[in-house]
């Protein structure tokens, strides 16, 4: 167990991210278990606390008697400085034990800019970096989260992966650990590994080895094994409606990002944005019941004494039974100081309408995402969105009293010309013009926020090349010459680290050795502006020898092989190449959710299907 | 007439609670420990009261902000209930929903007129342990030192202003003894309206100015009273 020298906790900002002891928590003895998990997040502990699959899998992992779940979060750079200086090891929050003393260290990952935190964390924890290195009795280090669609940048420091929703398969792993450890542990680590990989869902990195052609390019990957599946395909809670939620989420001291009751209306998103990578691999839509969930929510709050609830989705407007679902929270908690809350909203007036039920007296601001300034880009990222469904949107929104909405826009979208980034700020002009309509008189505030498109994996954007930064950086400039309206405030995100995501995101096994320098280098909270140390990156791209071009710029060739294509969410790789093709003609596809199928091979693969309770009639 | 009077109905009640908050929790901000209590008086369903207006909060006071570090067997805290329930079954139903770390200690409802905590509070005392290996001499002449002395300033810099504080002005009683490696010391500081001097910055005074051979962020700090005319809060409602 560690113990902190009693002065070190005074030197650092917000001590209470590193002492535990939430309403909630769960302290088990480890005498008493036989799998000791400690679950992580590559961010600080207000990131990592904020995280809803930990917190489903925190507490399914702890309804097990045998299994005990703990919680590690990356310290904060002084923290980090104190806790080297003293020879502290990184230790989970709930028992203060060292986290090399565990059985499993599973890292939800989130995001590619978080991948050198993952090795800091275990270079603090003093487990070797490199899986290769570890000795018998380390701990298992498992990935999951929504890059696992390609997790090929970072085999060397992970023993496996975990493709998919972790609900079953994280206890069907526990389980398996038990049984192998009672029994002696057979065939060492990596006996264990090749039990694991047998496991649905999970994949062996070690077990499979890349090929690459006379130019570089990557071929295919080789099972060695029979144990190493060709195809690991995700892993999904098919009867959502019955799966564990957190019920009893831990409650933090501090503030942290989304401090709030999330509670989750359904799985998936089928409307086919053609840059969303969330919108592939979360299929197929899936509902939890409105009871189920008016049930989950009564809990929550009970368990919690939370005043603030979030109805969390991919779309949470898409819900079926939204709008009798709000209506009958509202009632439930009519005599409690309970607010309620839509993360997104799509592009209508049923979403304002909902939107103004849900806030009766905080008018804080309204966002919509149109993604894009032009209809012909919008067509080509099938956001299925009009300016007319915009505007009439945000005059509902002026008409019920607010004055603020922010735009949400991508930059560098595949096709994208000036005439479509200088249509960002027409789109922002027009929403003030709305307003004006109204209320006879200017006093609107428009939030334009402008990210970096970053092709992804899985994506029927996964051919295309990345804007180089200099383009995104001229086309920020543009943009800004074009904004005039004092009215109007422009927000964009760094090309740079925008362009790193794009090389990591569709990177292969080689850029291992890229991120191992980056981290040599001091590489560490890359998503963290002011903590990004682009000469750190420079350097080790230098050292390595790899051309980031080769990986964010170049377009892919029809018949290439992707490195990623054998941890799969199994969507057909023709049905994203006519996506793409379709994408090119600004053509559009329809939602599958309560149409007909559009044949991206999901359900087939999964044996899975869409549940809509508006299509099964079980609404009212 | 004050803006609360007018508020508070004919059936609502206030309360006063002496809790504490241990050493688990000793890295927790002021204002995070008074949420600690919102929370779980939602959780205990005790009809809270709110405040009017655009952005309603819970009726709560507390009488003053521990330092960051200190542990405490005394806080005091002010609240108000829509109905008037027995103080037993205030702190019954409250004390099952508060983390081992807090415990109620008495909990008394509050009859007539009374200042807010923080302007009936005129002195807070704390018990300080630190590893010792001087002699009981070596603190006694210390602290006659700082006794005879005509003032002892502490350079107090926070990230807005830098300032010198008066440790005399405040440090109202010092007690100690020795027990093994251990020197205890009992202080007794003025705190009220007109400001104060936090524990861990008269040991530092100690230290650097009379001589006491003392490592200060070595100390463990423990507030154990906070006091009105010589009284603890909770028996003057």
């Amino acid at each position: 167990m560690v113990k902190l020298p009693p002065d070190m906790l005074l030197r650092v900002t917000k001590p209470a991210r590193y002492t535990g002891n939430e309403w909630n928590e769960i302290k088990k003895e480890h005498s008493g278990v036989k799998c000791l998990f400690a679950l992580a997040m590559p961010d600080i502990y207000e990131v990592g606390m904020s995280n809803l699959g930990l917190k489903i899998l925190y507490e399914i992992l702890n309804r097990d008697s045998d299994i005990a779940a703990e919680r590690v979060y990356a310290p904060w750079i002084d923290m980090e400085r104190e806790m080297r200086d003293h020879n502290i090891p990184l230790y989970a929050l709930e028992s203060f034990e060292e986290i090399s003393k565990f059985d499993f260290i599973g890292f939800t990952l989130q995001h590619e800019m978080s991948y050198t935190n993952v090795l800091n964390m275990l270079d603090l924890a003093n487990i070797p970096v490199m899986s290769a290195e570890r000795a018998e009795d380390a701990p298992f280090v498992v990935g999951g989260g929504p890059c696992v669609y390609n997790v090929e940048p970072l085999t060397d420091f992970f023993d496996l992966f975990l493709v998919g929703e972790g609900e079953e398969a994280i206890l069907e792993l526990s389980h398996a650990y038990i049984a192998w450890k009672e029994e002696g542990r057979p065939g060492g680590r990596r006996g264990f590994l090749l039990r694991a990989a047998c496991i649905d869902g999970f994949y062996v990195p070690s077990l499979y080895e890349p090929h690459y052609d006379e130019n570089g390019i990557f071929t295919h990957i080789e099972p060695l094994v029979e144990e190493a599946k060709p195809i690991v395909y995700k892993r999904i809670v098919k009867e959502f409606d019955k799966a564990a939620a957190a019920d009893h989420p831990v409650v933090p001291y501090i503030n942290i990002v989304h401090n709030r009751i999330m509670l989750e209306l359904f799985r998936g998103c089928s409307r086919g944005c053609r840059f969303c990578q969330a919108g592939i691999c979360y299929r197929p839509v899936r509902e939890r019941k409105a009871d189920t969930l008016r049930d989950e929510a009564r809990h929550m709050i009970d368990s919690t004494g939370y005043d603030e609830m979030s109805l969390t989705s991919l779309s949470s407007a898409d819900y079926s039974c939204l709008g009798n679902l709000v209506d009958d929270l509202m009632y439930d908690f009519r005599h409690e100081k309970v607010s309620f809350s839509l993360p997104s909203l799509r592009i209508d007036s049923f979403s304002v309408e909902l939107a103004h039920k849900m806030q009766q007296i905080r008018k804080s601001g309204l966002t919509f995402a149109p993604e894009a300034g032009t209809q012909r880009l919008r067509d080509v990222i099938n956001k299925g969105v009009t300016e007319e469904d915009l505007m009439t949107s945000v005059k509902a929104a002026f008409r019920q009293g607010w004055k603020q909405v922010k735009l949400y826009f991508m930059m560098g979208l595949p096709t994208e010309t000036d005439e479509d980034v200088i249509g960002i700020a027409k789109l922002a002009e027009k929403v003030l013009d709305a307003y004006q309509e109204i209320h006879g008189k200017r006093g609107a505030k428009v939030t334009v926020s402008v990210s970096c498109f970053v092709p992804k994996p899985y994506t029927p954007f996964q051919w295309f090349g990345q804007v180089s930064m200099e383009e995104f950086e001229r086309r920020q400039r543009l943009l800004k010459e074009h904004i005039t309206d004092r009215s109007i405030r422009f927000n964009y995100h760094d090309a740079k680290t925008s362009t790193l995501e794009g090389v990591l995101a569709r990177g292969d096994r080689r850029l291992n050795k890229l991120i191992y320098a980056a981290w040599k280098n001091g590489a560490k909270f890359d998503s963290w502006t002011d903590e990004f140390n682009e000469d750190a990156w420079r350097d080790a791209f230098a050292k390595t020898g790899i051309d980031p071009h080769d990986y964010n710029q170049r377009e892919r060739g029809d018949d290439e092989a992707f490195p990623w294509e054998h941890t799969s969410p199994g969507v057909y790789r023709s049905f994203l190449e006519k996506e793409r093709n379709k994408a090119r003609e600004a053509r559009l596809t329809h939602d599958c959710r309560r149409s007909t199928c559009t044949g991206c091979g999901i359900c087939p693969t999964l044996e899975a299907h869409v549940i809509d309770w508006k299509v099964k009639n079980d609404c009212e | 007439m004050t803006v609360s009077d007018v508020n508070m109905s004919a059936e609502h009640q206030k309360y006063r609670a002496e809790v504490t908050k241990g050493a688990g929790l000793r890295f927790i901000s002021h204002l995070d420990y008074a949420a600690l209590f919102q929370r779980a008086i939602c959780r205990a369903k005790l009809p809270a009261a709110y405040s009017e207006g655009f952005n309603p909060h819970m009726k709560m006071s507390f009488a003053s902000a521990l330092p960051l570090g200190v542990r405490s067997e005394s806080e005091y805290m002010d609240f108000e209930l829509k109905e008037p329930l027995q103080g037993i079954e205030v702190y019954k139903k409250l004390g099952t929903q508060l983390p081992p770390e807090v415990k109620i200690k008495r909990i008394a409802m509050i009859h007539g007129k009374h200042k807010a905590l923080m302007a009936e509070m005129d002195m807070a005392e704390y018990e300080v342990i630190l590893p010792y290996s001087g002699t009981a001499d070596d603190v006694h002449d210390a602290i006659t030192r700082f006794k005879h002395a005509g003032e002892a300033l502490f350079h107090r810099v926070t990230p807005k202003k830098t300032r010198d504080i008066d440790a005399k002005k405040y440090v109202r009683s010092i007690e100690y003894h020795i027990e093994g490696d251990r020197l205890l010391l009992n202080l007794a500081i003025a705190s009220g309206s007109t400001g104060s001097i936090k524990p861990g910055e008269v040991l530092n005074v100690l230290n650097e100015q009379f001589s006491l051979y003392i490592e200060p962020y070595q100390a463990d700090i423990c507030r154990t009273a906070i006091k009105s005319g010589g009284r603890p809060l909770i028996e003057l409602v």
